[in-house]
């Protein structure tokens, strides 16, 4: 039983870090502008398949296909956000059905480009097993957890040390303040939705090095963003880490000591139980101080 | 009236006498039999609706050039995988006025669907969703094609053959699959075999905490997997990367087919899989060589299960319609009695429904990934080659 309950604590911290990847860039973008972005579980699919054209059409490693990722969902990404900034002076219930529609596009285009074939990596590189100890895990995922923790710390790093980041988080806080100070709300808010880019980037790529796509699956992934982003309380970024690690977590024990029907059911279990008693999330307070 | 209102008046008979003469020859010509095909084409189920909608479409190829008298037109609408959208395709087509539907996939989409066909006095015939309910429920122009029985018999036969001793079930919680796993419990445990179950949700992505189970706790000779493509892959990426001590990976559906050893063939290597066509198909009848060359035409590529279930399901729709439209009998119930009266060898093997509109002689067979090749290892008297046992793709 004890090795069984360590394989899943270590399944779950490495499934946390993925799910911190994907809810980093919905969590800045809600910070900075008070926008759900329900696209951007799209973005981090778009990524994905970028990577699966790397793999399966130049016969390279997609890992590689990180550059390309980079500039063709940074651009959608800024698209989105010119769509966007249009309406969000209006209730933000408008922004929620804007960004859900531009999903549908978005899910929609891949569908047309990539069929709806699942796909998923056959780099043998990236699915070789790891095995460290008791622990299996396969060389992918590993990788993936640092490259999240890297992203996470140059995230945190950005928002407390550069101008920018300072600049967003200004506009997060009060937008009206900012602007008296001389910030360009309008402007920082462009850098955030293109930082979520890089984000998603980064989250495609690692889906597809060791999960399955195919062009349906963005909105589950948006919705564990969003409950991850909840989780954490708006705006932190440590929280964003210890909220994802924690849905891995309770998802992958109670797969191993109860039944992986349950899987669903222990994620949106914890959400509310967190809510209930912590209703700013769990790092919500913390943030908003900060 | 002068001589220029005349030669009007001459030109405008004229021109109704030819647009009459032309409507009514083209009413003659196109003894035309509409009808609807509700499928998924995008959404989760989009890869297997399109697999049928290939093999429907090469049915009404083939019967159009085989049956001069009638002509099959189809209208198809997608129904995205969504059971709401399936009823309003359903609706749509019914609206349309045609005389029957074909496609479905996923029993939860087929169920409304099928309910809305019977309430515009539809019949429906599928081959995409194997739960008992669909049958079970009294639908009264409900036609399958397949059931689970035949899945069944497939996989409790195959490890018989196998001599195994344990199985785990990883199966997801969707109806079908949920289904036939109790019943395989139930089969294997009363065949004496030690079986245990894992029922996972199908938006689970991470398969080793369930493998870790099997592989420590169960310790099982055969991992069985009831679920659909991409739960395939996560559950033999999981076993790869785990590697637990068993002699068989085997699976049902959309397994065993030339799509998964071409888009995963580091995975699937070994691994069995309910298939009816061995990998490159092989066909024997003069149907079945009709049904292999009109496929290759119009597709370009080997034919698999899922064009061979969409076509034989859609063939036998097509000709109980034929037979109802030469007696008369197309306003009044005359599809579905038609379908009734039917028996006939097909691609399947014969085909006959019973009064709940089931297939009464289905029985599937089971195919293995070797090489680059599927063959058909069971039963033996279908078997293009002989099973590698006890062999796992890591």
């Amino acid at each position: 039983m004890t090795e069984l309950i360590l394989q899943a604590l270590y399944s779950g911290l490495l499934q946390g870090g993925s799910y911190a990847l994907i809810a980093l860039g919905l969590a800045l973008v809600f910070g900075a502008m008070r926008v759900i972005n329900l696209a951007q579980g799209e973005l981090v699919l778009l990524a994905a398949y970028i990577a699966y054209s790397v793999e399966s059409g130049l016969g390279l490693n997609p890992v590689l296909a990180i550059p390309i990722a980079l500039v063709v969902v940074c651009l959608t990404s800024a698209i989105v956000y010119a769509v966007v900034s249009r309406i969000k002076k209006d209730r933000e219930i408008n922004s929620l059905i804007l960004t859900y529609g531009i999903g549908v596009i978005l899910t929609n285009g891949m569908l047309l480009i990539w069929k709806a074939d699942i796909r998923s990596t056959s780099s043998e590189w990236l699915q070789e097993a790891f095995v460290l100890g008791p622990f299996y895990s396969m060389r992918s995922e590993v990788l993936f957890f640092g490259v999240s923790l890297l992203m996470m710390a140059a995230l945190w790093w950005w928002l407390s040390r550069s101008w920018y980041g300072r600049a967003v988080r200004a506009v997060s806080s009060n937008r009206d303040a900012a602007k008296l100070m001389g910030i360009n709300p309008g402007y920082t808010e462009l850098v955030s939705f293109i930082v979520a880019g890089i984000l998603a980037s980064f989250a495609g790529v690692a889906l597809f090095s060791y999960g399955v796509i195919s062009p349906a699956y963005g909105g589950v992934l948006t919705v564990k963003a969003f409950i991850i982003t909840v989780l954490a309380g708006v705006g932190s970024i440590p929280g964003v880490l210890i909220g994802a690690v924690l849905l891995g977590v309770a998802e992958a024990l109670t797969v191993t000591l109860a039944s992986s029907a349950l899987q669903e059911l222990a994620g949106m279990g914890l959400f509310l139980l967190v809510l209930f008693i912590m209703p700013n999330g769990l790092f919500g307070l913390r943030a908003r101080r900060g | 009236m002068t001589n220029k209102y005349q030669g009007l008046r001459r030109l405008a008979l004229l021109a109704t006498m030819t647009t009459a003469l032309a409507a009514g020859m083209s009413s003659a010509a196109a003894d035309e039999l509409k009808v609807g095909v509700e499928i998924p084409l995008t959404g989760s189920l989009a890869r297997v609706g399109s697999g049928m909608q290939e093999g429907i479409n090469v049915a009404a190829d083939v019967f159009n050039k085989t049956n001069g008298k009638h002509k099959i037109k189809l209208v198809t609408i997608d129904d995205e995988s969504a059971p709401a959208k399936a009823i309003a395709a359903v609706e749509k087509l019914a609206g349309e006025g045609v005389l029957a539907i074909t496609g479905g996939y996923g029993s939860n989409n087929i169920a409304p669907a099928a309910d809305a066909a019977g309430k515009a006095g539809l019949v429906y015939v599928t081959s995409g969703g194997v739960d008992d309910n669909l049958v079970g429920s009294g639908r009264k122009n409900f036609f399958r094609i397949n059931n689970v029985a035949g899945y069944q018999k497939a996989m409790v036969g195959l490890l018989e053959d196998m001599n195994a001793r344990s199985v785990a079930i990883v199966y997801s919680t969707k109806e079908a699959t949920a289904a036939l796993a109790k019943d395989l419990e139930k089969a294997w445990g009363a065949k004496g075999l030690k079986v245990s179950s894992h029922a996972f949700d199908p938006a689970i992505s991470d398969f080793k905490p369930i493998i870790n189970k099997i592989k420590l706790q169960d310790k099982p000779e055969v991992i069985a997997m009831i679920g659909y493509e991409n739960d395939y892959v996560g559950i033999l990426r999981a076993a790869r990367v785990l590697k637990p001590a068993v002699k068989a990976m085997v699976g049902v559906w959309s397994l065993a087919t030339p799509k998964m050893a071409q888009d995963f063939p580091d995975l699937v290597p070994n691994v069995y899989g309910t298939a009816l066509l061995p990998f490159p198909a092989q066909f024997t009848t003069a149907d079945g060589k009709l049904f292999e060359e009109t496929y290759r035409r119009l597709y370009k590529k080997d034919p698999d299960y899922l064009g061979q279930f969409g076509y034989v399901q859609s063939m036998l729709l097509f000709e109980a319609i034929a037979r109802a439209a030469d007696k008369g009998t197309l306003k009044k119930d005359g599809v579905a009695e038609e379908m009734r009266k039917t028996d006939r060898d097909t691609l399947i093997g014969r085909v006959q429904f019973g009064a709940n509109g089931d297939n009464l002689n289905f029985t599937h067979h089971m195919g293995q990934h070797q090489g680059d090749k599927v063959a058909i290892v069971w039963p033996k008297a279908a078997a293009t080659n002989k099973m590698n046992y006890p062999a796992v793709p890591w």
